[in-house]
């Protein structure tokens, strides 16, 4: 756009890699988080295979409990705070403008301010492992008393509180800057029931990072405070004030880092299947009361406490299902009739649904207090949110992968590596995730590095790490897949997929504001598809006057 | 372009319910300011963003595009101003001194910023000058 950067003169604009890390365009902030957060992923991964070794024999010592617990603290820490969701902001961050039609986003110095703060977040909190006493080591969600400055002593824990500062308060900055760009900025047409299915998803996820993460901004500054003799959360009112606090942010960001992943999925199988996604006005509502209730049950994860009412909590989050169920209606709805193509993106898509069912019913179970007395605690609880977190959200962040990287680097991946890689990491994860179901049930706590030699346990755990090294093998796929699309690209065009949404309206890349043709006209959430409906109508009844006269 | 605020704020009293919901049967002092705070944001944010847009509601034309164009592609400010918080809280836990550099450089960003600022309304007036002698 060399229109607007010779305007611009005055406020000289860079190339390169510092015009890249300066930049205020939203696609490349959108890339900057992304292409950083995929680099936490694999640190976090690396702390997972760690962990797994650990855990593959009953009495191993292959790292020290202290490393262990800070193995299992910074895993969390950093897929949670680092990686899944920045991840979901940078999807919605690249994608959301291009979406609704805008030529920008809103408030982009705010946001680029936002994109530095979450990475400084990210390096203050690994520059724990280089503080004496080690990283953080309280889990990441650092319970107080345990996260104290008594309990937990020394400078690496005191670095992962700043981290987590950081990173929210970034990601609550360029959370909000996707807000304002959905409110202010659609293209005209775009009417809040034309915005795409992804939007949608990314529009609440972002509400709720909005309403949530001043939350835990507030507790984490509390929690220093605290450490540096402030008895903030001293006795028993003042662990349950913690929990209360932590965990009202803690529920919503799991929903965070759902519910953007659920819309590239939903996405990728409209796409897929050549139809519109089904049931658009019941999706929308109920990703409305979802994300709504999502806010109001954050307490599940404090029934043993006994310093909650358990059965509010109980009701909310079994509510919970209603959406749930509406959103699997919607997928099944989509697919019927539709013509489906196979293609990676679909695969990963469908798998993220399937194997998020098994996530889902285990929470029904942890949804129950009475259940949950027994699985509080143990692997059944790990069980559970890895097939949340990993077995769905991660395989909805591949689907949409799979979907949107031609759009982004205008050269499609390999197809028989993406299968490849979707197979790998479905062998994996269900060999990584289900034996923790027996092994919770059997009552094995979460959370210890070494475990009793009882009967079955070792030949959980090791099928365990082997599942764990075949996730890291797909994953190792992924990135030779990128590589080698990169190195040897086969151009994708503007519109490979036949395309629902505006973003295939563009070039591949987009170039710097967006759109440069003018945008085709807005009558639903489908633009592109009712473009071409309208072109078989259309030939269809020159076809029948051809053939009347 | 209307309608932009709606979505926030019915999700805000979707909130709201949930928040009383929440005060009637939990009751806790912690939950029930967490829930009211949260209520009480997003109808900020929602009031901020319909306020801001007052002139979306106009009817007319589309807003021009060389009022995007005017908005510089870049930000050294915006990144020295994230860098520097990083900065001064890494100092706070790490070495004094960083804090101090920290500070400094959120001012120096804060007038980079201003500077920027001035660049761009500049721009936008030589844009629109322009514009209208066409
Ligand atoms: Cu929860």
């Amino acid at each position: 756009m060399s229109v607007a950067t010779g305007r611009t003169a005055r406020v000289p604009v860079m190339g390169g890699w510092l015009g890249t890390l300066t930049s205020t365009d939203h696609k490349r902030m959108g890339l900057t988080l992304g292409v950083c957060s995929l680099f936490f992923f694999l640190l976090g991964g690396v702390f997972a295979l760690l962990m797994r070794t650990q855990l593959a024999q009953s009495n191993m010592h292959f790292v020290s409990d202290n490393s262990y617990n800070e193995l299992f603290t910074m895993h969390g820490s950093t897929m949670i705070y680092l990686f899944v969701t920045p991840m979901a902001i940078a999807m919605a961050l690249y994608l959301v403008p291009l979406q609704i039609g805008a030529t920008r986003v809103s408030a982009p110095r705010l946001c680029l301010a936002g994109l530095w703060t979450w990475i400084c977040g990210g390096l203050v909190m690994q520059q724990g492992w280089f503080a004496s006493g080690g990283a953080g080591r309280a889990g990441w969600s650092s319970y107080a008393p345990q996260s104290n400055g008594i309990n937990t002593p020394g400078v690496g824990m005191d670095l992962w509180v700043i981290g987590v500062i950081l990173a929210a308060a970034g990601m609550l900055v360029m959370g909000g800057c996707v807000v304002a760009t959905i409110a202010r900025r659609r293209a005209a047409g775009m009417s809040v029931l034309r915005m795409p299915v992804f939007t949608w998803t990314a529009l609440v996820s972002m509400l709720m990072v909005v309403a949530a993460f001043p939350m835990l901004v507030l507790v984490m500054i509390l929690l220093y405070i605290d450490r540096h003799g402030g008895h903030i959360f001293a006795g028993f009112a003042g662990a349950i004030d913690y929990q209360d606090l932590f965990w009202f942010f803690g529920h919503p960001v799991v929903y965070v880092m759902f519910f953007p992943y659920l819309g590239a999925a939903a996405e990728a199988i409209a796409v897929s299947a050549h139809k519109r996604w089904f049931g658009y006005v019941a999706f929308v509502a109920s990703m409305m009361m979802f994300a709504a209730l999502s806010m109001a049950v954050w307490s599940h994860h404090m029934y043993v406490t006994g310093g909650v009412t358990n059965q509010y909590f109980a009701f909310t989050s079994t509510l919970l299902l209603v959406p749930a169920g509406i959103e699997y209606f919607d997928m099944i709805g989509t697919l019927i009739g539709g013509s489906i193509v196979l293609r990676t993106s679909m695969l990963f898509g469908l798998t993220f649904f399937i194997q998020f069912l098994i996530g889902g019913f285990s929470g029904i179970f942890v949804a129950s207090p009475v259940l949950d007395y027994h699985a509080y605690g143990t692997y059944i609880v790990v069980a559970h949110f890895h097939y949340t977190l990993f077995a769905g959200s991660i395989f909805g962040f591949f689907a949409g992968v799979y979907h949107w990287f031609p759009k982004v680097t205008g050269a499609l991946l390999r197809e028989g590596l993406g299968k490849l890689q979707l197979a790998l990491m479905a062998v994996g994860t269900n060999l990584t995730f289900f034996p923790m179901f027996f092994l919770g049930n059997d009552g094995m706590p979460r959370r210890v590095s070494r475990y009793p030699t009882h009967p079955g346990w070792g030949t959980l755990n090791m099928l365990e790490t082997i599942g764990a090294g075949i996730i890291a093998l797909g994953v190792l796929v992924f990135v030779i897949n990128v590589w080698t699309s990169l190195r040897r690209r086969v151009p994708a065009g503007n519109d490979p997929w036949l395309g629902h949404t505006l973003e295939w309206a563009t070039t591949s890349p987009p170039p710097p504001l967006n759109f440069e043709a003018p945008l085709p006209p807005i009558r639903s959430y489908a633009p592109l598809l009712d473009l071409r409906e309208e072109a078989i109508d259309r030939a269809r009844e020159r076809a029948e006057v051809t053939a009347g006269g | 372009m209307r309608g932009g605020a709606i979505p926030i704020l019915t999700w805000g009293t979707i909130l709201l319910v949930l928040a009383v919901g929440n005060w009637v049967w939990n009751g806790k002092a912690v939950g029930s300011g967490a829930a009211s705070a949260a209520v009480l944001i997003v109808y900020t944010f929602g009031a901020a963003v319909w306020l801001a847009r007052r002139e979306a509601i106009r009817r007319g034309p589309p807003r021009r595009r060389t009022e995007d164009e005017a908005v510089p592609q870049a930000s050294v400010a915006a990144m020295v101003i994230g860098l520097s918080a990083g900065c001064a809280l890494f100092g706070l836990a790490w070495a004094k001194f960083l804090l101090y550099f920290g500070i400094a450089m959120f001012v120096l960003g804060v007038g980079r910023l201003i500077v920027e600022r001035r660049a761009e309304r500049a721009t936008r007036r030589q844009v629109l000058g322009e514009e209208e002698r066409r």
